[in-house]
């Protein structure tokens, strides 16, 4: 795999993670990112390669198409995850984490069996916008970098203030007028939306794309990237979903023990970091520490 | 003492409850509890362990239903209301057993309150413009003159969890406060306070109200404190009103005496 690949990997890692991360924000553990991340892909392989109009007449796959799809698949999840949303987010803890599991694995089933999505063979030759992987690693860098920054915000606005009670205490939240079933749901949509637009880079990038993209190992994985990471900032899953996506690659110098070091980094990370790397206190000292002269 | 047509006094009244129970399983935890509580008063609630008092306000909070009664506030039945809309028609309440967000500061406390002050535009918020900045800096101010109310600006930047017992209580109030509420729900206020905080309460609790223009609902164990700090008291005992009327009234009622010190042989 190049350098770029790795790059692009990676940015599809942190994003993923961060669509973890926003319902857990406010304290639901929801495993349903896979699931919407493969409606994006199934808009992305569908949309380019069933209808001919967007291929254009040039060489490419022209941009405006691939940002078409980015809308469409936007808008697809948002609907799914606003009609799901409801009655889903009344389960709480681990109930929520099964219901969305059960989700992924429902639409694993779905997308295995039904003829439009290709079944088990799934969707060959999607269109490339991109002549490398550089361009996807630019593509997948400033969506990351976008919703990076709309994290950011959250912080300051009074959207993050009360997913963050809602996180500490739900019913006190209540009771202080916050509307936490809506609160809850905004962050479902915004994170099933996050998912969908990487499934939309990610089916292109891969050429191809089909039921497997999503499953019960993908609920696992991207919650790992979060729970190394930490979930209490923005930048714990990010470099969650960077460090734990690039770990295998980085570590194939050292032969077949990288699988066994692998495997321990997951393991140890929450044993010495059971908040995840990277905290809010934590990112406070370092900054005290830098600025002291 | 002379008894005033329950359908005017009714009319009257900020929030009244009439024939309320709640049964959890076997156990009836309020039975049948009647009153109603007047504009701009302070209203106390006492009561030994168990008797049904903080169920109640769980009930007119919206935290639990009413297995049976109504609860009408100014005008209209709230019974069933989920909290967050019951908190929107204006009645605050703090926790007995303190339910600050522990993780964050006790200014984030006070602004979560004030979360319905807080709407702004969404682009500018997402741009992080002059006018979000400009509004957001006065929404810090309006929390920062909570805290101060409450005598917590110093500290405006701890996490709620790290303050004295009788601080968070203090701040519990604070974060009320910032709701807006024409009625305040304070559920034993002075627990784990020494004599002075109590004292200082007090005084607090009444500037609130005439500063706010508040009603206050309070629970509280300490009852020379309610005596002096009430307009009216209700004695709950085993989920029943035994009494109700003035702190003197309420004071030498034979059902209270009995229930307090129980039956002279």
């Amino acid at each position: 795999m190049s350098d770029l690949s790795l790059l692009v990997q990676m940015g599809f890692g942190a994003l993923l993670a961060l669509s973890v991360y926003l319902p857990l924000r406010c304290g639901q553990l929801s495993l349903a990112t896979p699931g919407f991340y493969v409606i994006g892909g199934y808009v992305a392989a569908l949309l380019s390669t069933r209808w001919p109009a967007l291929s254009g007449a040039g060489t490419g796959y022209p941009l405006t198409s691939l940002a078409l799809e980015l809308v469409v698949a936007a808008l697809v999840a948002a609907a799914v995850a606003l009609v799901l949303g409801r009655p889903v987010l009344q389960l709480r803890g681990i109930y929520l984490a099964i219901a969305t599991i059960a989700l992924v694995e429902i639409l694993r089933v779905l997308n295995l069996n039904l003829a439009w999505s290709g079944g088990a063979v799934g969707i060959f030759g999607i269109p490339q916008p991109f002549a490398g992987p550089g361009g996807y690693a630019l593509a997948t860098w400033v969506l990351l970098a976008l919703v990076c920054w709309l994290c950011a915000r959250l912080e300051a606005m009074r959207l993050g203030r009360a997913m963050a009670a809602i996180r500490d205490d739900e019913l006190a939240a209540r009771c202080m007028g916050i509307p936490s079933a809506d609160v809850k749901l905004t962050a479902f949509v915004i994170s099933a939306v996050i998912a969908a637009l990487t499934g939309v880079l990610a089916a292109h990038f891969l050429n191809t794309w089909n039921a497997r993209q999503g499953g019960f190992d993908a609920s696992i994985t991207t919650l790992a990237f979060v729970v190394f990471g930490g979930s209490r900032i923005w930048l714990g899953p990010v470099l969650g979903g960077l460090v734990i996506t690039a770990l295998p690659e980085l570590l194939r110098p050292v032969g077949d023990l990288r699988l066994i070091l692998f495997g321990l980094v997951i393991l140890l990370g929450p044993i010495l970091f059971p908040q995840g790397l990277i905290t809010p206190e934590r990112l406070a000292r370092l900054q005290q520490t830098l600025r002291r002269p | 003492m002379q008894v005033p047509s329950a359908q005017a006094t009714a009319a009257a009244s900020l929030l009244a409850l009439e024939e309320v129970s709640c049964r959890f399983g076997g156990l009836l935890a309020l039975d049948r509890v009647s009153l109603q509580v007047q504009p701009g008063e302070i209203f106390g609630l006492i009561g030994p362990n168990g008797a049904g008092k903080t169920t109640l306000f769980n009930l007119i909070s919206g935290v639990g239903r009413p297995t049976a009664g109504s609860i009408r506030w100014s005008d209209g039945a709230i019974n069933g209301l989920p909290p967050d809309r019951i908190n929107r028609l204006g009645i605050g309440r703090t926790f007995q057993n303190l339910r600050l967000f522990q993780r964050l500061s006790c200014l984030e406390n006070v602004l979560i309150g004030l979360h319905h002050s807080a709407r702004a535009p969404l682009l500018p918020a997402l741009l992080g413009q002059r006018s979000f900045r400009q509004s957001q800096g006065e929404l810090r101010q309006r929390a920062l003159e909570l805290l101060e109310l409450v005598d917590l600006a110093d500290t405006a930047r701890q996490p709620a969890g790290s303050l004295p017992y009788g601080s968070q209580r203090r701040l519990e109030i604070a974060r009320a406060l910032a709701t807006a509420p024409r009625l305040l729900l304070l559920d034993e206020p002075a627990a784990g306070m020494n004599p002075i905080e109590k004292e200082e309460l007090s005084a607090l609790i009444r500037r609130l109200r005439s500063r706010f223009d508040l009603t206050v609902l309070v629970i509280e164990h300490h009852v020379p404190l309610m005596m002096s700090l009430c307009d009216r008291l209700a004695v709950l005992n085993f989920g029943r009103r035994i009494a109700l009327g003035t702190p003197e009234s309420v004071r030498h009622d034979p059902a209270v005496i009995e229930a307090y010190l129980g039956v002279s042989a």
